[in-house]
């Protein structure tokens, strides 16, 4: 179950990739047909061996545990260049960012040693994190956040062991993910 | 959203909670457990003092080996492993191991790679540019455990840790298994310490094999950690968690000498210009330490080794120098680690390195070191506890 879902971000990047890549050369990737033979392209450039491993596992190398929120922004933006489905509205993605600014930051100067706490352990098993993380889901459920679905699907992925950590901070934020929020935040300010 | 589907969600989230905390009020969490009772320690043995040494690789075809490590494996020969390659941290580095049956006339088997990068790629089904750091442990059951450093990007500080288990004291192996320990790439966790065998009481742990791995990080902050790994008795499973002992910038390679069942005492490699060793306690089991107070032992920044011995002595393996790696010298406290005497001085040559000590005290009461003899060998001296005092009494007169 974790290698196959190991596979899916890299699809999902692959995929997006592909739809950026047909958008640049001024060609329509929204649609059945385009979107079946990017997928076509995509699942075996992700999962055929390159240098003794599936390309899918090289980025699983680097990055072995892509969070949930993250996975979930990406499948976004692959449905919306599909489909022009929109699956996180502005608002969810908003959310989303500051959702993960706050994680990231409550999380990664202290488990990278800045002080003795380290957060890090309550994501092994019940603990005030999961307790946090269920008031926010909650709270976003009834002010009709869909990025309530998100992490509803956080603590399924983290219950089904769908990642290879089984600590829930590696399923609800990763750096990259920060990263993505950081660039989204200041290109919002920067039109702005 | 509608009214029902807002309903719908909530029940899927309080179901979706629901579940972990079942299995967190349903079973005992790792980190209440206690140091497992201590009759190895506590074991004299031999009443004659007895010293003798070897090296486990003779013939070692290796230009660079180190970090070794012993264990008694579960059918009564020791083992032992080491990394070695061109030099550290090259591409060519393997794990080595050798097996010594009992007997004082036995000598150690020739070395045997266990996994080197092209099996630990294989076997992890990613990219793996390097290993290093091996430990090598046995506890109550059949299984013989190793964990190991691999990197995939970078220097130590990219470095993540592996577990594979034999049932057939080391004749073969399962496949590596990664082990998740940083939120950052999971990156810069290294092991170097000793494993402690600790208790569980109740509910499936009554299945597993239980243990307190020193760990440590270094990458942004550098650290020292406790690894908490139960193994199943019943197949290849494992779950683990971790917990930190110090936070900040100077202490690693934690070594836990424990005293009882709920209190230790942990030496750090000092990586501050103090250039002392570091210790600090805990009487709650490993949950929580004192900040680390530095000893009257300097440190050139370099692993040093703690053993409980009988009658809450502690013996301490060290490179007895602020500055370099030359001298490796044993030394005895009898207060949990506050003072210490020189008992003996194990190596001393200008110019070499003697470092990375590692002791195990087997079934018999005798109790091995391993350390690194100036990077070419991995040495191997074993002496009785009758040793140590006769060593001690003869420190008191000088």
């Amino acid at each position: 179950m974790t290698t196959a879902f190991s596979f899916v971000f890299p699809f999902l990047l692959m995929m997006a990739l592909c739809q950026k890549g047909m958008e640049l050369l001024g060609k329509r990737s929204t649609g059945w047909t385009p979107t079946v033979i990017l997928a076509a392209i995509s699942a075996p450039m992700v999962i055929l061996p390159m240098g003794g491993l599936p390309m899918g596992r090289w980025l699983i190398s680097l990055y072995a545990n892509p969070s949930i929120p993250l996975t979930a922004l990406l499948f976004s933006r692959v449905l919306k260049n599909a489909f022009q489905t929109t699956l996180l509205d502005t608002g969810a993605i908003l959310t989303c960012r500051g959702f993960s600014l706050l994680a990231g930051a409550a999380l990664y100067p202290m488990a990278l040693g800045a002080g003795a706490f380290d957060p890090y352990p309550a994501g092994w098993h019940f603990s005030w994190l999961f307790v946090i993380l269920l008031s926010i889901t909650l709270g976003l459920i009834f002010l009709k956040n869909r990025f309530s679905v998100v992490l509803l699907a956080t603590i399924l992925a983290y219950n089904l062991h769908l990642l290879e950590s089984g600590n829930l901070w590696d399923y609800l934020v990763d750096p990259i993910l920060v990263l993505v929020a950081i660039a989204g935040l200041i290109t919002r300010i920067v039109k702005a | 959203m509608g009214k029902h589907l807002i309903i719908i969600l909530s029940i899927l989230t309080l179901l979706a909670y629901a579940w972990p905390a079942w299995t967190r009020f349903s079973t005992t969490p790792m980190t209440t457990a206690s140091f497992s009772p201590l009759p190895r320690s506590e074991f004299y043995g031999n009443h004659t003092p007895f010293m003798d040494q070897d090296f486990i690789n003779p013939d070692s075809g290796s230009d660079m080996v180190h970090v070794g490590s012993i264990c008694e494996m579960p059918n009564k020969q020791l083992g032992a492993v080491w990394y070695g390659g061109t030099r550290e941290g090259a591409k060519d580095v393997a794990i080595f191991f050798s097996k010594k049956p009992p007997g004082s006339s036995a000598t150690w088997s020739s070395p045997k790679i266990i996994v080197d990068r092209t099996s630990a790629t294989r076997e992890l089904n990613r990219y793996i540019r390097k290993v290093g750091n091996p430990i090598l442990f046995s506890g109550p059951g059949k299984q013989l455990r190793l964990i190991y450093v691999t990197i995939t990007l970078g220097g130590w500080s990219g470095s993540s840790l592996n577990v594979k288990i034999s049932r057939d004291s080391g004749h073969t192996w399962t496949d590596s298994r990664r082990l998740t320990l940083s939120p950052f790439f999971n990156i810069s966790e290294l092991v170097k310490g000793r494993p402690l065998s600790v208790n569980m009481k109740g509910g499936d742990n009554e299945n597993r094999d239980h243990f307190a791995v020193p760990i440590y990080h270094e990458f942004l902050g550098y650290f020292p950690e406790i690894l908490w790994i139960a193994f199943s008795r019943k197949n290849q499973n494992f779950i683990y968690e971790k917990n930190r002992m110090a936070g900040g910038n100077s202490f690693i390679q934690p070594s836990i000498a424990p005293l009882n069942t709920h209190s230790a005492t942990a030496f750090y490699r000092c990586l501050s210009p103090a250039r002392h060793i570091a210790m600090a306690r805990t009487d709650d089991g490993g949950q929580s330490w004192s900040l680390p107070k530095f000893l009257d032992l300097p440190n050139p920044d370099s692993a040093v080794d703690a053993l409980p011995l009988s009658k809450g002595r502690i013996l301490l393996a060290f490179n007895d120098s602020p500055n370099n790696r030359e001298i490796l010298q044993l030394a005895v406290s009898s207060d949990s680690g506050v003072n210490w005497i020189r008992i003996h001085t194990l190596e001393n040559s200008p110019g070499q390195e003697f470092s990375y000590p590692y002791m195990i005290k087997g079934q018999n009461g005798l109790i091995h070191l391993v350390y690194t003899w100036e990077r070419k060998r991995i040495k191997h001296v074993v002496f009785s506890e009758a040793w140590v005092d006769q060593k001690l009494e003869q420190a008191f007169e000088k």
